[in-house]
């Protein structure tokens, strides 16, 4: 017997078992599409914690017609939506265009999303497009020849519902385990850091968006919420509409990080639970009863955030081309919005073509709007509030002038139910 | 949470508030009708029939016609899937005309709609949005609309509620389904083959009027276990049935006719329909000489109780003995089969067994997660892989609505399953409601190969038999009971009903020259 076999033949049993195994050389590659862009902090943490290099984490770039064309081409299997469509553009992206070739190909079938609503909601599952895409895109890569195979690279598709997050280390193991060679402990650990991170993330991202809309409270400025899905962050789906009213002047929020401490929740949304119209600040019941996904719940809470809140004087909806779980929608958010007299203007069907010219127009618009109406927003917003705004100390003259102009205009009269009174051309701005 | 402060400011404003019916009460049951659609007129009859034992006034709403479609469409939001655009178009037309005979006060008062709810991750669970916009555009706000879960058989809330879903009206509406179901399926394996034209029609409505009578006079029990007891241990429905069967005794058929065997898949409602929302094509498929496989309601039904499939929705409540109560689903799971095949026998094995849902879950799972939830998840593949590896039917046609979020997402699927299985046949059908003529053509484009192919397997099945036309023909001129609608012809490993026949004839009966042989391999 040699004698370097002697310590194999005396080791513990078991032994093999608890030593840290070596993942620093493999490279993992994820599409970022879909609810990656709300969920990839949680993704890095649970690879790196399985000791994943982070530059071994590989994203694929944001979508653009090019990435389409070079990497996608002929591997569509079905006419759907954009924001579903282009994600053959992204596999093919990290299968032929990375100078270092990935090992794994992770593209995880999100079931259900963390929500602030969660708990006050009867669900948070995903729309279903968005959770069965990566089935339906695999099948362009493997309805000829396995492409992945021919390219030595691993397809990982775990089912997963991140809003459950008892769930999610066993459905990760199960789906995971032999690809990553994992056992039950250490994906329970690493499960755990993917949470840990996207919680502080989510948390400093809802913490910047207080700080902008303290900013806007101190100055009594307007600012802009984005009423969108995740994936419209990406500027090649939500083409950085937002990004040009930015350059305005106006700050933005996005709905998927507003802010949710329970002072600012409480200031907006007591008069509501008084009337016992909802139960909790979250609670949506009042204008969607059928409450079950999780970003449709979402819109509908961030459009009863900004016909609340006093500095969100514009509200952006975006929606992509055959978007079914928009398509319900549309009329309740604009009508919970305007409620309020609060701007809404609305980008439908948006495709892979980004129509420069019409958005320039069309923001020109808003620009226009927001300046004329914001102020006048403002104040009347304010009147129908408690003067204890935990976001910024309002002068008692203030507060008295919105009262004022809020009793004057007429608004907010219960017995009012004609809507027209309720249009930005009737409210009377204070010099 | 902190204390909520006084408010010293102006009254808040008139926030948008969704559509909420007001309740409908025990004491209006007399004088109000419950309006319900979606299925077929024959499984709508027999819920009537349920509906009137209890005491209630039932209508279901006329069969979907295309001008629903524009009336669907002048009211809702741009972009809902056809179904939906038909449907509220329908409520809309049927609410109209009402209107105009009674009045609006009238029709708010005298009328509410009854429709499925869902929990699932797709929009059909939320389109009581359109439905109440709709309601908006015609001055109706006062009109109830109310959703029923599908998968909860008592959902009884209050004492003096006007409509007590609880377990008499559920295994009422439930067993009317499957009746419908049953007869469903011998509709559309008699009439292809039917040798009097029009007469599986007329005896088909003279069976669903019986069976109305079955379900109008249903004896009632004293409580909801009685009541369940009953519906699963009574040869009340059983008897009736083998009723049904004797009149179709009385249709006569020809096997011999070579058929395509096409089974229609696809979104809950399109297959189901049977009229203009689908542009009729379950009988444009019998006038190209298909034999249709109809999608039974049950199936559905089934999927949803099924509790290994349908674990995932109890994933937040876990009761104390959770595993008594995953062997009593798969024991429910397993009664409601049984019922199903106790109504098939007694219609002589006639109708369609259900597919077993582990194995179509087994057949999808390396193509489509069975975890992936909205509209038929898995199933759809799940019942192609189905009926191409136990020949059920020469092609399978799907049935999608434009824009439908899951059809899509399980067609895109397919082409993972037919780059494996090539010679698999399949006609995945966009359904838009006014596109008859592109969609029609192109469910024709397979057909022709399914043709070919039932042609051919004919064929073989002659001469592997060594049976010739005339032989049989003169065959069943000493035993007219083959050509009887009730005569079984046993499924023998091939798609097509009369290359079956051949081979029966021939190994079961002894007509063959020389042995038996199995059809093809």
């Amino acid at each position: 017997m040699p004698t370097l076999t002697w310590p194999t033949f005396f080791a513990r049993k078991g032994a093999g078992a608890n030593r840290a195994k070596d993942r620093s050389q493999l490279r993992v590659g994820i599409p970022k599409v879909l609810n990656i862009w709300t969920t990839h902090q949680f993704w890095v943490g649970f690879l790196k914690a399985l000791g994943i290099a982070s530059e071994n984490i590989v994203f694929s770039s944001d979508t653009s017609e090019e990435q389409g064309r070079e990497f996608g081409k002929g591997r569509g299997t079905v006419d759907c939506c954009y924001p579903v469509k282009c994600i053959s553009g992204h596999y093919g992206e990290l299968i032929f265009g990375q100078k270092k070739k990935i090992n794994i190909l992770l593209s995880p079938m999100i079931h259900s999303l963390p929500s602030v609503l969660h708990g006050h909601v009867m669900d948070t599952v995903t729309c279903t497009r968005v959770m069965a895409g990566p089935e339906n895109i695999k099948a362009g890569f493997m309805k000829e020849r396995d492409v992945f195979a021919e390219n030595e690279i691993t397809y990982a598709s775990p089912f997963v519902s991140l809003g459950d997050r008892h769930m999610v280390t066993e459905q990760l193991h199960r789906d995971l385990k032999d690809i990553f060679d994992l056992d039950l402990e250490e994906t329970a650990r690493a499960v755990q850091s993917g949470f840990q991170a996207l919680d502080t993330f989510s948390a400093k991202a809802r913490q910047r968006s207080r700080e902008i809309l303290t900013w806007c409270a101190r100055n009594q400025k307007p600012c802009v919420l984005v009423l969108a899905r995740p994936y419209h962050m990406d500027t090649g789906i939500g083409h950085e509409i937002e990004g040009e009213l930015q350059a305005h002047g106006y700050p933005i929020l996005w709905l998927q990080y507003l802010p949710d401490d329970p002072d600012l929740m409480n200031w907006l949304f007591e008069a509501d639970i008084r009337a016992e119209k909802i139960k909790s600040p979250f609670d949506i019941l009042d204008v969607w009863p059928s409450s079950y996904s999780s970003n449709t719940n979402e819109i509908m809470w961030g459009a009863k955030f900004a016909a609340r809140c006093p500095w969100i004087t514009c509200v952006v909806r975006l929606s992509s081309y055959e978007c079914g779980m928009d398509q319900p929608t549309y009329t309740p958010t604009q009508k919970i919005v305007e409620a309020t007299g609060t701007l809404f203007f609305k980008f439908g069907d948006l495709d892979s073509t980004k129509p420069s010219g019409s958005i320039r127009i069309r923001v020109e618009t808003i620009v226009h709007y927001m300046a004329k109406y914001s102020e006048g927003v403002i104040r009347r917003k304010l009147g129908w509030l408690s003067p204890n705004s935990p976001l910024a100390e309002l002068s008692p003259v203030t507060q008295s002038a919105c009262f004022q102009m809020t009793r004057d205009a007429g608004v907010g009269d219960q017995r009012d139910s004609d809507p027209s009174r309720h249009r930005p051309d009737d409210v009377r701005c204070l010099p | 949470m902190r204390q909520l402060t006084t408010i010293n400011q102006m009254p808040a404003p008139n926030h948008y508030v969704a559509y909420k019916p007001r309740p409908f009460k025990k004491e209006e049951r007399g004088n109000v009708t419950i309006l319900y659609g979606g299925l077929t007129w024959k499984h709508e009859r027999l819920i009537q029939g349920a509906f009137h034992n209890l005491k209630y006034n039932a209508e279901p709403l006329p069969n979907i016609a295309r001008d629903d479609l524009d009336a669907g469409k002048e009211l809702i939001d741009v972009g809902a899937c056809c179904p939906t655009i038909f449907t509220t178009g329908s409520l809309v037309n049927l609410l109209k005309k009402k209107v105009a005979e009674q009045g609006k006060s009238d029709v708010a008062n005298k009328y509410v709609f009854l429709t499925a709810g869902a929990c699932g991750p797709c929009r059909f669970g939320q389109y009581h949005e359109s439905y109440a916009m709709a309601l908006d555009g015609l001055g109706l706000r006062d009109f109830r609309i109310f959703l029923l879960a599908q998968d909860e058989l008592d959902q009884s809330t209050a004492d003096e509620a006007g409509l007590e879903i609880n377990m008499p009206l559920s295994l009422g509406l439930i067993w009317g389904i499957l009746c419908a179901d049953l007869l469903t399926d011998l509709e559309y394996m008699t009439r292809p083959y039917e040798v009097n034209p029009g007469q599986t029609d007329r005896v088909l409505k003279k069976s669903i009027e019986y069976l109305y009578t079955i379900f109008l006079e249903r004896p009632h029990q004293d409580n909801k276990y009685g009541t369940l007891a009953w519906h699963l241990l009574s040869g009340y429905f059983t008897r009736a049935l083998r009723v049904v069967r004797k009149k179709w005794d009385t249709i006569e058929v020809d096997h011999l006719r070579v058929k395509t065997g096409v089974k229609i898949t696809g979104e809950f409602w399109l297959q189901t329909h049977e009229g203009e929302g689908n542009y009729n094509i379950k009988r444009w498929l019998e006038q190209e000489d298909a034999e249709v496989i109809p999608p039974p309601v049950a199936v559905w039904l089934h999927y949803l109780l099924h509790p290994t499939i349908r674990k995932l929705e109890k994933r937040n409540s876990k009761g104390k003995h959770e595993r008594l109560e995953h062997m009593a689903l798969h024991a429910l799971e397993r009664i409601y089969r049984g019922t199903y095949n106790r109504f098939r026998k007694a219609l002589a094995n006639l109708p369609h067994e259900l597919p077993d849902q582990e194995e179509l879950l087994r057949l999808a799972e390396p193509f489509y997660h069975f975890e992936l939830r909205g509209g038929e998840g898995h199933m759809l593949i799940g019942k192609a892989l189905h009926t191409y590896h136990h020949k059920k039917a020469h092609m399978t046609c799907e049935l999608s609505p434009y824009s439908c979020m899951p059809n899509t997402m399980s067609i895109g699927s397919m082409a993972n399953v037919l780059g494996r299985y090539p010679d698999l046949l399949y006609a995945p059908i966009e359904v838009k409601g006014d596109s008859e003529v592109h969609a029609l053509s192109r469910c024709q484009m397979i057909l022709t190969e399914a043709k070919r192919r039932a042609k051919a397997e004919f064929e073989a099945a002659l001469k592997k038999t060594g049976l010739t036309v005339e032989a049989v023909r003169k065959y069943e001129e000493r035993h007219p009971e083959l050509r009887r609608a009730t005569y079984r012809v046993p499924h023998l490993g091939c798609a097509g009903t009369a290359a079956n026949y051949v081979l029966h004839l021939a190994n079961d009966r002894g007509l063959a020259n020389g042995e038996g042989k199995p059809c093809l391999p």
